[in-house]
């Protein structure tokens, strides 16, 4: 799993790499700390390369979501492939998130 | 109670000939003691009437010597005598020549019969005095040495009798008749002390307490040792001093009567034996008396220190035997406490033998799988185990080795044996299965003996194979295209390291298929060169195509035709096993374990990639059931076991043409995850909870989500996705 986090125009990208599971979710939460903290901004986490993501994953998709509600803030979800949209869909996310295909 | 009675009665036996043993040498040794004072007895009565008899016999020659100078000198003088008897007065003349001319002459007279004359000569003091014998109070005619003579017309010797005038000694006389051509008679004497005979007589001294004895014809005493009894008395006087007096009596009436012989009599308490011997002529009687003490002491003696030894020797005997009886009892005790302790081992060892299946084939109802098993084992009882099952279409096995001989070895044998049964009995995983004996037997382990074991779960159905090794030997595999080992993790032994985890291998078998498991005994099975029989010769006894049975018996006659009949050191055990079906069913098990550890998650995640290979999913589907296993795993990984210790999850996996199943397992806390109340997936954003999700996916996922809290406290989670 890896995470590029670019800044450009007053948006925050985060690019998501690979499979977001359990056992990494932990490293990752910590990587996008900083993106928290900007919750204030436009938000896109770029799921291009996404392939798959578990409960954990959610859970820190969630957690900037809160943050950016907060914060006056804007999230993007981009490009997540038809099994995340999926799990979107059985959990509701696609209510909470905009998605938006690039 | 049997063998102590045994036991007296072997005891009494012995104590009945070690007594047997002690009579015999009695007897023998006083038999042999009896003859020996017979025959010594009966020497030294020889000896002693030799000896007594010698002396007799010297001593009446000595005494006969004297009477035949005296006669001698009197028949040379007796032609003179006759010549003067025509001149009675010249008489006195031959008389003193007589007595001078013979020292053992003392006295001598011619005395006439027809005329009162008698002169006498006789020695005092030097000289030679004559006197006569003619006188009114003596009166000669009238004496014995004066009538006998003449009687008897010869010469006579006359009773001893005391010499009243010519000094006190005991004398006797030899008186001779004399008759010249004229018939003048007269009576010619010659007097002989008898002092010289005491002397004599007081040389003889056969044993030093011996006494002797001279009597004369009519029974008086001439010499006695007993100085108060002088020619005054006789043998009569002597008898009434006696206490039986009868005996001695007839005693001196058989000396009277006969020349000489031997006789017994009873003499101041003691018994005496008398020799006596006659002296002709004078009629004089020796005899030789000699105490029986005197004889017989040194035998009494002898015989006295024999009857010591012997006693002493006997004590010892009998101190001998009865050693050697106590000794016999201990050895026999020890055989008796041997010989039960070898009868316990050979029923340990039966009861060992019954634990594991010996019928073949065991189950015939199963044409899945064909197996045969053998055990040879060595002298004693031993630790190789081996056992087999079936149980929902699996056949359970195990083969093991304790470390060490003997019945410590066998007792962890039965309890291994036990333990594989009990275990196996509700765990389908063989590491499981493993991992879980190893704990029971760490923990009581404080002999520190460990067991190697094998252990095998073959799916009946499909020849799916799962095993775990605990440091055993690894199997081999025979197959049509030739053996090889089946890959095994070593491992450690069970009953080493408590909290040791061991590893969990699988393969599939295919049908014809055979796994060879034996233990040590077989690859180390030593000729009498030293040479073990090595994996190679065991891997060339290996002929797939060969049923179980034979193939057992072909392994088991290499191994006998290599040893050629040194003695086998350890317990031989082999297993052949060979799956035999061709039919595989649609279904397909997977199984996974994994620690409690969240960095374990990519694993998982192969696993589910392969079963949805086998199961040919699509890509979304994986997806999707691998989002399930995550969440329902990472949820036991978080929350099942306490914070820090260690657990594992048992993933199974189920694949059939209509569905998949998943069953987890876990051995931590009860949790049901179905009981969670369902997230509400409407709610805003800022009205939605971090958490929850986990619980939602599997069940959105899985068509079926069931859980259950088994028996012996495990959770279980099944979760079924139906196919299309």
């Amino acid at each position: 799993m890896e995470v590029k986090i670019t800044e450009k125009d007053n948006v925050m990208t985060a690019q998501l790499i690979g499979r977001l599971d359990t056992a990494v979710s932990q490293e990752v939460a910590t990587t996008l700390q900083p993106v928290i903290e900007q919750a204030n901004k436009t938000i896109v986490l770029d799921c291009k390369e996404l392939s798959y993501i578990s409960s954990s994953g959610l859970r820190i998709f969630l957690t900037i979501r809160k943050a950016a509600a907060g914060k006056g803030g804007k999230v993007i979800v981009r490009d997540i492939n038809n099994e995340i949209r999926q799990v979107f869909m059985m959990t509701g996310f696609l209510n909470l998130f905009e998605i938006q295909e690039s | 109670m049997a063998a102590r009675k045994k036991l007296d009665k072997a005891t009494r036996l012995a104590t009945r000939q070690g007594l047997l043993v002690v009579i015999v040498c009695l007897l023998t040794l006083e038999a042999t003691a009896l003859l020996q004072y017979y025959y010594s007895r009966k020497i030294l009565s020889e000896e002693s009437t030799r000896r007594a008899q010698g002396q007799l016999e010297a001593t009446k020659l000595h005494i006969l010597n004297v009477l035949d100078q005296v006669e001698t000198a009197v028949r040379n003088s007796q032609w003179s005598v006759e010549q003067q008897l025509i001149k009675p007065d010249s008489l006195s003349a031959v008389t003193v020549r007589l007595v001078a001319s013979n020292p053992v002459i003392c006295g001598s007279t011619v005395a006439l019969k027809d005329h009162m004359l008698a002169p006498y000569s006789h020695e005092a003091e030097g000289t030679i005095l004559t006197s006569t014998l003619a006188t009114e109070e003596y009166d000669y005619p009238h004496q014995e040495w004066f009538v006998k003579p003449l009687e008897l017309g010869e010469g006579y010797w006359s009773e001893p009798y005391f010499d009243e005038g010519g000094g006190n000694i005991l004398m006797t006389t030899y008186s001779v008749p004399v008759v010249d051509k004229k018939g003048r008679t007269a009576v010619f004497t010659a007097d002989v002390s008898l002092e010289w005979l005491s002397d004599l007589i007081a040389t003889v001294k056969v044993y030093p307490t011996a006494f002797n004895m001279v009597v004369s014809r009519e029974g008086r005493i001439m010499v006695s040792p007993v100085e108060t009894l002088t020619i005054e008395h006789n043998v009569h006087d002597l008898a009434s001093s006696m206490e039986d007096s009868t005996t001695f009596q007839s005693l001196n009436q058989t000396i009277m009567a006969e020349e000489s012989g031997q006789d017994t009599y009873k003499y101041q308490g003691k018994l005496h034996y008398m020799f006596f011997d006659k002296v002709p002529r004078t009629g004089w009687v020796m005899s030789i008396s000699i105490p029986e003490d005197e004889i017989y002491g040194s035998i009494k003696r002898l015989g006295a220190m024999v009857t010591l030894l012997q006693i002493v020797g006997l004590l010892m005997l009998i101190l001998v035997l009865y050693y050697m009886v106590r000794g016999q009892r201990e050895l026999r005790q020890s055989e008796e406490q041997k010989n039960r302790i070898d009868g316990e081992l050979q029923v340990a060892r039966g009861i060992q033998m019954s634990m594991i299946p010996k019928i073949f084939p065991e189950y015939p109802e199963c044409a899945d799988v064909d197996m045969f098993a053998c055990v040879i084992p060595a002298k004693e009882v031993g630790g190789d185990l081996y056992d087999f099952y079936i149980r929902e279409e699996k056949l359970f096995f195990c083969i093991g080795d304790v470390s060490g001989k003997g019945v410590p070895a066998s007792l962890v044998m039965a309890v291994t044996r036990s333990l594989f049964r009990t275990v196996s009995a509700h765990e389908k995983s063989p590491q499981r299965i493993v991992s879980t004996i190893n704990a029971s037997m760490s923990d009581m382990n404080e002999t520190n003996m460990f067991v190697t074991l094998f252990c095998g779960v073959l799916d009946l159905k499909n020849g799916h194979l799962r095993y775990c090794n605990a440091g055993h030997n690894a199997p081999v595999l025979v197959q049509k295209d030739g053996n090889r080992e089946l890959p095994v993790e070593p491992n450690l032994p069970l009953g080493v390291l408590f909290e040791m985890s061991f590893t969990e291998q699988e393969c599939d078998l295919s049908c014809g298929t055979g796994l060879f498991l034996y233990t040590d005994g077989l690859n180390e099975a030593e000729n009498a060169y030293h040479q073990l029989f090595g994996e190679e010769r065991m891997m060339a006894a290996l002929k797939s195509g060969l049923e179980s049975r034979q193939q057992i018996a072909a392994m088991t006659d290499a191994v006998h035709a290599f040893v050629a009949g040194a003695e086998q050191s350890d317990d031989l055990t082999m297993l052949y096993i060979r799956f035999m079906n061709s039919q595989i069913t649609e279904e397909t098990e997977r199984h996974l374990i994994l620690h409690n550890d969240i960095q374990q998650i990519p694993q998982l995640a192969e696993f589910v990639e392969s079963v949805a290979d086998i199961a040919k999913l699509d890509v979304g589907m994986t997806m999707s059931l691998n989002l399930a296993l995550e969440e329902a795993v990472t949820n036991v990984i978080m929350y099942a076991y306490p914070p820090g210790s260690d657990g594992l999850v048992d993933v199974e996996a189920v694949i059939r043409e209509k569905e998949l199943r998943f069953i987890l397992s876990d051995s931590g806390v009860a949790f049901d995850p179905t009981a969670a109340p369902e997230a509400d997936i409407t709610l805003d954003v800022s009205e939605r909870p971090i958490g929850g999700l986990g619980i939602f996916l599997v069940r959105n996922i899985m068509d079926e989500v069931t859980y259950t809290r088994s028996d012996d406290g495990k959770n279980i989670l099944t979760m079924i996705k139906k196919l299309a």
